[in-house]
Parts: structure tokens; sequence; C-alpha cells
């Protein structure tokens, strides 16, 4: 059993540069939608800022407004009365998190016309409004999806057996891992010289940590045992690293995703992306049939998930590990712990109603991921450091990986690779047209071309202001 | 409520569909096609040979045209996707009527009889190729050119020439195009289907001209003695559609080898989809072509079918070399795409090489070219779904959408495509029976090959079969009844065998 619980730790990156930095002492936010996003965040808030909070039902705003100090206006989030009456003109930030897409972002639009200067939040479930935003087009600084950020955990979960850390990016075109080098390891890799070094297609190391010091590296350095590196590249690329240093442990082939809604969909695509062979289990006839459309790359089975004889036939005790995204937590339960009576080692589950976490792990799954949950931390997590071009952090907070849109006015727009000056900060790839590319020396970096960087976390503001 | 208006009633519960509006949209449609008559017309008078069989053909046809149109002035409203069916089938026939008509007023005595006359008719517009000429170059100048230029007309659809060409039609456009041209699903190219129609004549015509201006270029320069500019007019007008009717007896053979090479490569392209040809040749974007699985299947088809017959004309010692290798790619390549043009006479070849020029006939070549037969897409598709049955025995749970180009095929598409196949081939036996029991109570001497042969060439348009019907032979042996059978598989053939076998149920005139 590895982990219990299973936080986000990534984000998206806003494309409009500079850093607003933390959130002064008791700001003023509004908050459309006290689902159980929104009480998620309110719990996480309400301490240090005033809270309003935009719902429809008064049966979820009373519960809020009993325990927590902050105003309560019942009204629907998409009606520009309420967004005045919620005193949107004052405040710092505004989030909208309901379950409904079209709800939060109109919502965002008016409070966008309304206070000009606030930072605005939306939830959405539609990954095309993920990209627009990454591209820039769409008017809000930060978005998140619950479905994205739930598979981008599950994926972690699952992950790499050999690597420390995983990271991904661009809908999982890019991978970002820290791997450790065994201090006996006898590979080609180790002790040559990184330009010799027989490195896998599609993937550059970025950093190398030995002890307390660490190099952004160049042809010449080399990797010794003992030290951690960390490589950027392509899921394939991943997996050929991941093979490389720990030729021992299998990599992760065969996952049975049961229920294939937007979340179970989501999690399929990103473990696909990775390289990792899925199956997926949906009830549902057309759904199943949608989804077999959308991705090619998996199996989709239509059936309950419970059919023992199925079970058995498909050889479903096989897989590496088990994730249960259905809709209800009962059948989830249920499934599960079926799957393991099967022989699936590792089990992860997707938590709709908190309590069911604590009835899941009583019955052994693995690993629980509430995507309620994870999407609140994510935007708590904003709304408490808004410089949101940092995805990831490595190594504590050292270094940083930023997802950046370079633009037009950029020194470094029309160079090629190898003109560029090395300040500290290395881009490991790009993406141009929502492909991910991992550039070669003479590839020549666009304007609008989306990079990847990884940087010392005290290089930031520079890397910002250069690119 | 008024004696007339119940009357009104009772007509609409027992017919189905609007009839008068079909017959007048036919109407106009014959008449329009009608005035093609002008250019044989002119042509004879060139030559110093009878012009008024051709004015007397397009008149009649005009006026019956005309007498149809009226109908129309009965119709309620404009006609719907259910009455273009019986449009679609009934301009093709009526059109091989018109295309006959000239041959029995010319009087020439060996298309003299009305059975004859519109089986050369429905060879014509069906791009079938099929002759009941022996001698081709005793006709007249005219007639030989009407002869190629019905199947040139033929070629792209007379409806989507219609679609092209006049402005009425663009409400229910969309249905009879899809029913006339061939392939399971139709591309657009633009947003109006009018438009659409427009660039694929277009591209019809510009690349006859092209291969015309190849022909007259190789005459001139005198590396082909043979090939003076009728000829290379009259034969360009036959090899864009897939055609095959020759103005010479023994079709291609006695063409220099360097026009022979260049036939085949223009049926290799007529063979192509003429909306991906559109995208490659006209948008500039070959890479399209390669990323095409149906235009990939079909250059592996064509080169595996190439190579096949290569070999065993070397093991049969028939030929070597160079023209070996010609006779190889230029049979295969005319009948895998239903031109049926030969440079030999390959009913004397080895069974080997026999029989795969008659399995040829049901490969067909691309969707949304002027082949006929089952088309590469749809044995793609069919392949597909049996691929899929099997994996889905092991994995009955197993959810596998069927792709083409990545994109999901929708499953109604493909039970059409299976009806498709399974008509195609259920006709086709019935065809093949039906012939050889009509030669048992005639005087025509035909086996099972040669039965098998004429109900394939004719059902898949191709044309040639073997025995007395082979490429330098004629199709004028066989008796009354055969011929009107055949008539019957090259109409329903062209039209892709729904339309037609539609309108011939008892459901489609119902309420």
């Amino acid at each position: 059993m590895r982990c219990v619980c299973v936080a986000a730790t990534t984000a998206g990156a806003r494309p409009q540069t500079g850093g607003r930095g933390r959130l002064p002492r008791a700001v003023k936010i509004v908050l459309v939608g006290a689902g159980q996003v929104g009480s998620t965040i309110v719990e996480a808030l309400h301490a240090e800022h005033d809270l309003t909070v935009i719902d429809t039902a008064r049966d979820r705003l009373e519960p809020l407004a009993y325990r927590f100090d902050l105003r309560t206006i019942e009204a629907n989030g998409a009606s520009r009365k309420a967004i005045q009456q919620a005193g949107t003109r004052d405040a710092d930030l505004f989030i909208a998190c309901t379950s409904r897409d079209e709800v939060n972002l109109v919502a965002c639009s008016f409070a966008r016309v309304e206070a000009p200067r606030a930072t605005t939040v939306i939830r959405t479930s539609n990954v095309e409004y993920i990209d627009l935003w990454h591209e820039g087009r769409l008017d809000v600084d930060f978005a998140v999806s619950s479905e994205v950020e739930t598979a981008h955990a599950v994926s972690r979960s699952i992950g790499m057996p050999s690597a420390r850390q995983t990271d991904v990016f661009a809908d999982g075109q890019v991978q970002i891992v820290e791997f450790e080098i065994a201090a006996d390891a006898d590979t080609a890799i180790v002790r040559r010289k990184l330009s010799e070094a027989p490195i896998p297609d599609d993937s550059r190391v970025i950093a190398i940590i030995r002890g307390d010091s660490s190099t952004l590296p160049g042809g010449n350095d080399m990797i010794e045992p003992g030290d951690r590196i960390v490589v950027i590249g392509s899921p394939t690329a991943a997996r050929e690293w991941s093979t490389l240093l720990a030729p021992d442990e299998h990599a992760v082939e065969d996952v049975v995703v049961f229920g294939a809604g937007q979340v179970g969909a989501a999690i399929a695509r990103a473990l696909t992306t990775q390289g990792i062979g899925v199956r997926v289990i949906e009830p549902n006839r057309d759904r199943a049939r949608e989804v077999a459309e959308e991705l090619p790359e998996c199996r989709v089975y239509n059936t309950s998930g419970i059919d023992v004889d199925f079970l058995e036939r498909e050889r479903i005790g096989r897989a590496q590990a088990a994730v249960f995204a259905m809709k209800e937590d009962a059948k989830n339960h249920y499934a599960a712990t079926l799957a393991r009576v099967h022989g699936v080692r590792f089990t992860v589950a997707v938590v709709h109603d908190t309590i069911s976490t604590k009835v899941y792990e009583l019955s052994g799954v693995d690993v629980t991921i509430n995507p309620r949950a994870v999407t609140a931390e994510e935007i708590v997590r904003f709304a408490h450091d808004p410089r949101t071009q940092q995805v990831a952090m490595l190594e504590g907070d050292r270094y940083e990986v930023l997802d950046l849109t370079t633009k037009p006015t950029s020194e470094y727009v029309g160079l090629r690779f190898r003109d560029m000056p090395i300040r500290g900060a290395l881009i490991g790839a790009i993406v141009r047209d929502g492909r991910a590319i991992f550039p070669r020396s003479d590839e020549v970096l666009q304007a609008g071309d989306r990079v990847i960087v990884f940087t010392e976390t005290s290089r930031v503001a520079d890397v910002e202001r250069v690119l | 409520m008024t004696a007339e208006q119940r009357g009104r009633i009772g007509d609409r519960a027992t017919l189905g569909i609007d009839l008068a509006g079909a017959l007048a949209l036919t109407g106009t449609m014959i008449t329009y096609l009608s005035a093609t008559a002008a250019l044989p017309a002119a042509v004879a008078i060139g030559y110093g040979e009878a012009f008024w069989p051709f004015l007397v053909a397009g008149g009649l046809t005009g006026a019956v045209g005309f007498g149809l149109m009226q109908l129309g002035r009965r119709s309620p409203g404009p006609i719907g996707f259910r009455e273009g069916y019986l449009v679609v089938s009934l301009t093709w026939l009526l059109a091989a009527v018109f295309a006959g008509l000239p041959y029995l007023f010319a009087g020439e005595p060996q298309l003299s009889r009305p059975v004859d006359a519109l089986f050369e008719g429905m060879s014509g517009f069906s791009t079938t190729g099929a002759s009941v000429v022996a001698d081709v170059e005793s006709l007249d100048r005219s007639l030989q050119l009407w002869r190629q230029l019905s199947q040139w007309l033929g070629g792209m659809g007379i409806i989507v020439l219609a679609l092209a060409v006049l402005p009425r039609l663009r409400i229910g456009g969309r249905q009879m195009f899809e029913s006339e041209l061939p392939g399971p699903e139709v591309d657009q190219l633009a947003e109006r289907i009018r438009d659409t129609a427009r660039r694929l004549w277009l591209l019809y015509i510009a690349l006859t001209l092209v291969l015309i201006t190849i022909l007259l270029l190789i005459g001139f320069l005198g590396l082909d003695d043979r090939l003076d500019p009728f000829e290379a007019v009259a034969h360009a007008l036959t090899t864009m559609p897939l055609g095959g009717f020759s103005t010479e007896a023994r079709s291609l053979e006695l063409f220099a080898p360097l026009t022979q090479w260049v036939v085949a490569l223009f049926m290799a392209i007529a063979g192509l989809n003429f909306a991906l040809l559109f995208r490659a040749l006209v948008r500039r974007n070959p890479g399209a072509l390669y990323r095409d699985e149906e235009a990939r299947l079909y250059g592996a088809l064509l080169l595996g079918g190439s190579v096949l017959v290569f070999f065993e004309l070397l093991q049969a010692d028939l030929f070597a070399g160079e023209e070996a290798v010609r006779q190889a790619v230029f049979q295969t390549t005319s009948l895998m795409t239903g031109t049926g043009f030969a440079i030999t006479d390959y009913v004397d070849w080895p069974t080997l090489s026999v029989m795969a020029m008659i399995g040829l006939m049901f490969v067909g070549a691309s969707a949304g070219s002027p082949t006929g037969s089952v088309k590469i897409v749809r044995h793609l598709l069919v392949g597909r779904m049996l691929r899929r049955e099997l994996r889905q025995t092991i994995h009955p749970e197993l959810v596998l959408p069927i792709r083409l180009n990545g994109r999901p095929v929708d499953e109604r598409t493909l039970r059409a495509v299976l009806a498709f196949v399974l008509l195609y081939i259920g006709i086709f036996i019935i065809g093949a029976a039906l012939l050889a029991i009509d030669a048992r109570f005639s005087d025509v001497e035909i086996g099972m090959t040669e039965a098998i042969a004429a109900a394939a060439g004719t059902l898949g348009n191709v044309g040639p079969g073997l025995g007395f019907a082979g490429p330098m032979g004629s199709y004028e042996p066989f008796s009354d009844f055969s011929k009107l059978v055949m008539v019957f598989l090259m109409w329903i053939g062209r039209l892709e065998v729904l339309p037609v076998l539609v309108f011939l149920t008892r459901n489609y005139w119902r309420v």
C-alpha cells in the first residue's frame, strides 16, 4: 500500500504574465456556487478573508451561514444584478465554482466588467475551456477542471514505479519526472557525458541534483550514481527512462477503469497518454460507444463491472491497478471489493460523498480521490498564491516548472535553441498548435509558443519578464 | 366538405409519393440532357454524315421531357427525398433510351433492333462499355462519337450535372446526389450541394482536357501513328468516366505502348475519389491522397493485382520484359476500375489470370469516382466488420466502433454497406443464373464462366466478359431476353442497387 490520500499539486498556467504575489491579508472574495467545491473553499478561506457566497439554493447557503462568518445571497450566479449586489465592484477575487460551466463563464464575464482588476477563477468540466485559457483566449485568470485534476491525481498515484515524482502538462503530452539513480546503477546513461549517452528521443535532462547542489546540465555533464535527475519528455520517453533506470521494476501496462463518465473518461485519457494500456468498463450502452469513439487506444467494454463471469473471462484480476469512477460510491465500493477478490492488487476509487473516503479505506481501497476536494484545494492554492505560471515544484520549493506563453516582444523569439543564452533556466518543451515539441538545437522559438520552463525559484520573476 | 375535396383526400391515401412532381423533375432532367445531341449532330455535319438522327432523337426526348414537365403543375410543392429514388432511377432509364435513339434512326445495321440500341445506350450512360457492335470501325464517325460522349456524360452523373447547371434543383438535391454518386458517403466540398457538384464536374472536365491534350500531343509528335485527333478525343472521353467504349474493334491493342501507359495512368487517376482528387490537385494538398485509407488500399490492390498477373504471364511465357509489365498493369487497372479497355484478348490467358480478371470486376475503384462495382471503401468496411466480429467472439462485451480515416463510422451506414454487398452478390447470382438459363433455351452457347463474366461485367459496369463477349468480341449473340437482363444489371449497378430496388418495392408507393 502506497499512499492514502492524494492532493493536487499541479495546475495549469495563466497566460498573462505579471506575478501578483501573495494575496494581502483580508481581501474581499465573491464566490458563486455553494456546493461541495464552494463549501470546501469557504472552509479554507473564511478565517482570513471576507467572503460573499451566491447560490440559488437556500438549503446549501444556510449551513454555510450558520457555520461561518460570511454573507450569503440567494440568487442565480449568472444574473448581473446578483453579482452587483454581492459587491463584486470592490472584490479582489471572484470565484465561479458551480457545477455548470455556462453559469461560471457568464458570472465571470459579468465580474470582469464589474471589477476589471479582480482576479477571476472558474471551475469547468470542459477540457476545451482549459485549453482556450492556456492559449490566452478565455478571459479568466485561472481555470480548473475537476475531471482533469482528478485524472492527474489518479495517474500520479499509479504512475511509474521508479519515479520519485511525476507531473504532467499539456494534456499529458509532456511529463516531468524525477528519478533517483541507484548507487549501484550500471546503465549506459551513468558516468557518461550527456551528449554521448543514449538518451531516449523526445526527452532531455533538465536538472542533475547532487546533494545540496544542482546543475542545469550541458552536454559535458555526467550523471553519477546517487544523483537525482529531473527529466522532461514525452510519455513514451518517460517510460523508456523508467525501464532504463529501473529495469527490474515492471512498468504499469494494464489498468482497468470502471465507469466512463466525464471523470472516468478523463482518467482513461490521462493514463493512455502516459502509454499505459487502459481497459474501460461502462454499463451504459450509448456512453460506452461514445467513449470508444473518443478514445481509440482504450478497450471499452459495455457491461456492469460486477458480472463475475465477465471479470473471470476477461482476466480483470490480472490488471496491475483498477480505478473506480462510477457515479455511485456504493457501486464503486462493491466493485472495488469484488475486483480485489479477483486479484487486483492496487485499487483507486473516486469519492463523491465525503464520508465514502472512510468507507473505502476501511474496505482496503489503496487510494481515494475526491474530485471536488481536489478542485477546491487547487482553487484555494491559487487564492493563496496567484502566480499561476508556477505549475509544479520540485525538491521542496527550490525549483519550479513554469508554463508560459511567449510574448511577441520577447528577445528569445526567432532564436534557435542552440543560440539561446543560458541564464539559470531551461526550456524543456514547447507546445505549438496543441502539440508538444521537444526542441532540438535547431528549432526556432516562435511568438505564442507555450513553453515549459524549468528554473530555480529565485529566477522565476526574470524568466517571466524575459519570455 | 365538397365532393372534390373528398376525392383529393382519397387520392393521397392511395399513393405515398408525389408522382406528378417526380415525373416533372425527371422531365426537366431529360429535357436538358436532350440538348447534348447537338454535339454529335455538329460532328455529323463536319464529316458529311447524316445529322438528322441526332436532331430527331434530341427533339423527341426533349418533347417527352417537356410533356412530363407539364405534370409539375399538378404537383403540390417541392419534391422530397422519397421521390428522389424514382427521379434518379427513371432519369437514368430514359437517358439510356435517349442514347439509343440515334442508333435506330441512323439505320445502322448493327444496331437496328430496339433491344440492341437500348443495350448500347445503357452501356453508354452507365459507363459499362459492353457493346453489341462487333465492327465498331464501320460505324459513322458521329455515331462512334455519340457512344463515347454518352459514357463521358454518364461518368460524373447526369443528376450531378443537372445540380451543377440547373438552378431549380437546390431543394432535395442532396439525397439524389448521394444516390447517384458512387459510394456510401459524399464528401462535401462546399456549403452548397450545387457548388460541390460544380467543382466535381469542373475537375472532371479539366482532367479530360489534360488527357486529350496529352493524347493529341502523342499523335502530333508521331509517337503513335494510329492515334489521330479523333481517336485521341474519343478515347479520352471514355477513359475519364472509366467507360471502356472504343472506336476500334480491338480496343487499345493497336495503339503504341506509350499511349497505353498514359491511358492506364489516367484510368488509375480517375479511379480515385474525386473529392479527394480535388483536395490534392486544386487545393494543393497531395498528402491527403496518402492519408486516405481508401486511396491507400486502392493503390495497394492495383499494385498487388498487377504483380500477380505479371508473374502469371511470365510463367505462362506469354509476354516478356516491358510488355509483360504493361499487360499486367493495364489489364489490372482496366478491370479493377471497371473501365473495360483491353490491349490484348485476355480470354486466352492462363486460368489464374482470367480468374484474377473476373475477381477484379468485383473490386471496383474508390467511392466518389465514376467506377462501378462494389468499391474499395465497402471492401474495407466489410473487412473491418468481419474483424470486429472475430474480436467480439472472444470479448463479447467489447465495444468496437469501426473507423474510417480515424473517424468512427455510423452503425446505420455500416448496415447499409453490408446490405449493399449482400444485394450486389445476390443480384449478380440471379443475373448469372438468368443468363445461363436463357442460353439453354436460345441457341447461344455459353458456359458457366461466360455467364458469370457477363453478369459481373455488366452489373459492375466493367464491360467485357469472356468468350464471344470478351474484350475483342461483342454481346451481339446473346438473346433479347439476356440483353434486357443485362440492361437491368447495368442500370441497377450504376445506381448502386438501392435506389432502383427501393422504388420497385410496394412499400415505396404506399403511404
